[in-house]
């Protein structure tokens, strides 16, 4: 299925954006060799005053969310970039965030495929790290990170991150490539990715209307416009139709 | 190396003005002094006496939180279940107040309409999964304890009752006690008595008489208090030598939370 072929277009031309302003440079490879670290158990709260630095705020900007295609060119497998300061850079104790998570993998369809985008932007809940903490609210699609004085002091960063991220996507057996996108040079350039999100967002949103309403009634729906204009979404409700 | 001490929970309850919240905030202050603790004061009183004692500013509350959500499902907004808890969970977290040594979170007032069961549910294992981060969660709750079986944890290790010298204050005491030993109110494990505002030594012999409940300690009556409540300062900044706090400490050890 291509639902997100046009939003990885528009990603790459993002990206590349970032790239010619000299703000994206590529922090992990596939196969590089990174230091283990230690998980944080239960407790993975980081409270005001234990915390190193701090991503993606309420009052500062955050954006964050999943996109997966069936093409294997579309994702660089293991490389995760950087569009920013990574932790321990930056000597601020907040940074703006983003975040994108883009995907390669296979075998989805019409009845699959909105109960996997939804296992997928769970899988960042299953990262547990000493000294990390993270709530996120995918109907915002932000996320908020905090870091400890600990965890920062001994060498946490982004690379670090983005490669535990990496394993628990791969974890998934429909799921063959990884590539991670962090974004905290600016908040202007986390905002940058907000036409893409917003694609991603409205999308995710028909996919979860169309599984989840019995009846398919396109007249009064919110999502009519996306639905028009992403064949792959047209497919899945005319394939959803038939069957009821 | 993983942190994966168990959380203790102690929730404080009784007539609304017999010292409820001035036993709580005294908690706070007594259990954050030893800087090794991490402390959750919730307050489940819809008076929301503790944030006034602690001098906490609350931007948000629980309720807040709860009648967002529930106007937004009203008007037709759409949430995929699965994303619930972790909106709720970043909502609730974003309502947390830092003090020093402590995070304070508001319940907020009794919710008015509707019963959105499945909303509260949901309100009450978040606050019981943040709760599981700390080492003590002090709970100042109200007359009515099946508010916080309801809306703040199912389950609490401590129950506090306080109560003054009134004949009243003592009679909802032993109620609160008798709802929560017989009827299940709230699950707890040990359960005991302090006496606020004691004139004369002599009231707790006829107290004991009148009185089931395990007496964990009795508080005379303070002037400094009074003037601290009357100014609206801080209880974090009695000063350490208050019998009050002094009486608190002990509370806090026969409750087997010793230093």
């Amino acid at each position: 299925m291509g639902l997100f072929d046009r939003a990885f277009i528009s990603l790459r031309t993002c990206m590349k954006d970032l790239s010619d302003r000299h703000l994206l440079r590529e922090i992990v490879h596939s196969g590089d060799l990174l230091p283990a670290w230690p998980q944080g158990g239960d407790r993975n709260l980081v409270l005001g005053s234990d915390v190193g630095i701090e991503l993606g705020h309420p009052r500062d900007e955050s954006l964050s969310f999943v996109l997966w295609s069936e093409n294997s060119g579309d994702v660089k497998n293991g490389l995760v970039s950087l569009a920013g300061p990574d932790l321990g850079e930056s000597g601020l104790k907040s940074l703006p965030f983003g975040k994108v998570v883009l995907l390669g993998g296979s075998g989805f369809n019409e009845e699959n495929s909105c109960v996997r985008h939804r296992a997928l932007e769970s899988v960042r809940f299953d990262v547990d790290l000493n000294g990390y903490m993270l709530r996120a609210a995918s109907v915002y699609q932000r996320e908020w990170i905090r870091i400890s004085r600990e965890a920062l002091r001994d060498g946490f960063s982004l690379a670090i991150l983005g490669r535990a991220l990496s394993e628990k996507f791969r974890q998934k057996d429909y799921i063959d490539a990884v590539e991670i996108l962090f974004v905290t040079a600016g908040r202007q350039d986390v905002l940058s990715l907000k036409p893409v999100a917003a694609e991603v967002g409205r999308i995710a949103g028909a996919m979860g209307k169309m599984t989840e309403e019995m009846a398919l009634d396109c007249e009064d729906c919110e999502y009519v416009d996306v639905c028009n204009e992403v064949a792959e979404l047209k497919r899945m409700r005319d394939a959803l139709r038939k069957q009821s | 190396m993983t942190d994966d001490r168990k959380s203790r929970t102690i929730a404080v309850c009784g007539k609304g003005g017999a010292g409820k919240t001035t036993v709580s905030a005294l908690m706070v202050k007594n259990l954050a002094a030893r800087g090794d603790l991490k402390i959750l004061a919730v307050d489940a009183d819809p008076a929301v006496g503790l944030a006034t004692a602690l001098r906490v500013p609350v931007r948000k509350t629980v309720d807040d939180i709860r009648n967002d959500l529930i106007g937004r499902l009203r008007n037709g907004e759409r949430y995929d279940a699965s994303d619930l808890p972790a909106l709720l969970d970043y909502q609730v977290f974003e309502a947390l107040t830092e003090g020093p040594g402590y995070a304070f979170l508001g319940i907020g007032r009794p919710e008015t309409e509707g019963c959105f069961c499945r909303v509260n549910d949901l309100l009450r294992d978040v606050i019981a999964t943040l709760a599981g981060n700390f080492d003590v969660v002090i709970i100042d709750g109200e007359a009515g304890v099946e508010q916080i079986n309801r809306r703040v944890m199912e389950k609490v290790d401590d129950l506090v009752l306080v109560s003054d010298t009134s004949a009243k204050a003592l009679q909802v005491a032993e109620t609160i006690g008798h709802l929560s030993r017989d009827r299940g109110a709230v699950a707890f494990r040990q359960m005991g008595l302090v006496v606020n505002r004691v004139r004369q030594e002599k009231e707790l012999e006829s107290i004991r008489e009148r009185i089931s409940l395990r007496l964990l300690g009795w508080i005379p009556e303070d002037d400094l208090i009074r003037d601290y409540d009357f100014r609206g300062r801080s209880l974090l900044e009695l000063p350490d030598a208050s019998p009050a706090l002094r009486v608190v400490a002990e509370v806090i050890e026969r409750l087997g939370l010793e230093g």
